[in-house]
């Protein structure tokens, strides 16, 4: 297994991460964001940034990304609505690695599905990491 | 606009207007909500190692506040229906108020869909660019 992001090549899949988001960490979320919209206060819904942040923190369960590295674009997909408590799993897997130069750019795409295997939630995360220290 | 009717949208209507000022309490909090403590979110001396002038926000964090946008402007729907393509152009720094705007670019009727394009932009007070991009929401139709 790979053990550094620069390691890393396209179609290496994650291991699946799964995890719940109860009211505490919902709670947490929207005050961190400032955010006060009515769906999440009068409902059990979640909001689905907090999903797309929860998804990526799996992926840094596997490797982290090393300092230094920018994230410099992010697609996301809100397919279903998600609830207080219900049970995730993100999905992730390398779609492209390469080596520009000194620049050596990832792009994660990502996929959560709910506890019925339907999916809520799809991305692309990409960022540009640092020239790794023997490349140097 | 907030949360109308899907018929009384146009193209050029400016998506309601968000601002908020980033505290390093915020990106304290964002960490341990998103389990993402990448030091140069959270601790100055490792970010100013890194050739940064201080803490930066995770860039996820200034995205939440584009979803909040959108889900003022179209409620719930935003949730089943969302989609956003952005890229990070610069970090945002504790202190800043940034300013999310965004307007409907264009309204389609496509096999029994309403797809409302939006662009979006973060800016901060000295209209630097932080986040562009594009916003989609596809409505099935009922």
């Amino acid at each position: 297994m790979a053990e550094t992001y620069s390691q890393l090549e396209a179609g290496y899949e994650f291991p699946p991460g799964n995890f719940v988001l109860d009211a505490s960490r919902v709670s947490l979320f929207l005050e961190a964001v400032q955010d006060t919209s009515y769906p999440y206060r009068e409902s059990r819904l979640i909001p689905p940034m907090a999903v797309a942040a929860l998804a990526m923190s799996t992926l840094s369960n596997t490797i982290s990304l090393p300092p230094g590295s920018i994230h410099v674009s992010q697609e996301l997909g809100f397919v279903a609505a998600v609830s207080q408590d219900d049970t995730l799993t993100s999905y992730a897997k390398i779609s492209r690695a390469q080596k520009r130069g000194k620049l050596h750019l990832i792009s994660v795409d990502i996929n959560v599905r709910n506890q019925d295997q339907q999916t809520v939630l799809t991305g692309k995360t990409s960022f540009i990491l640092p020239q790794p220290d023997g490349d140097k | 606009m907030t949360g109308g009717q899907l018929s009384e949208l146009k193209e050029g209507m400016a998506l309601p207007e968000i601002i908020k000022t980033i505290t390093q309490r915020n990106i304290n909090l964002y960490a341990e909500a998103s389990r993402d403590f990448n030091p140069v979110h959270i601790n100055e001396e490792f970010a100013r190692k890194t050739g940064l002038d201080g803490t930066i926000a995770h860039g996820m964090l200034i995205l939440a506040y584009v979803s909040e946008m959108m889900t003022a402007a179209f409620n719930k729907r935003w949730l089943t229906g969302g989609s956003l393509n952005v890229r990070f152009k610069a970090p945002a720094r504790p202190g800043e108020t940034i300013t999310v705007s965004g307007k409907i670019t264009k309204i389609e009727k496509v096999s029994g869909q309403t797809i409302i394009n939006c662009s979006v932009l973060c800016a901060n007070e000295k209209g630097e660019q932080i986040i562009t991009g594009e916003a989609v929401l596809t409505v099935p139709e009922t």
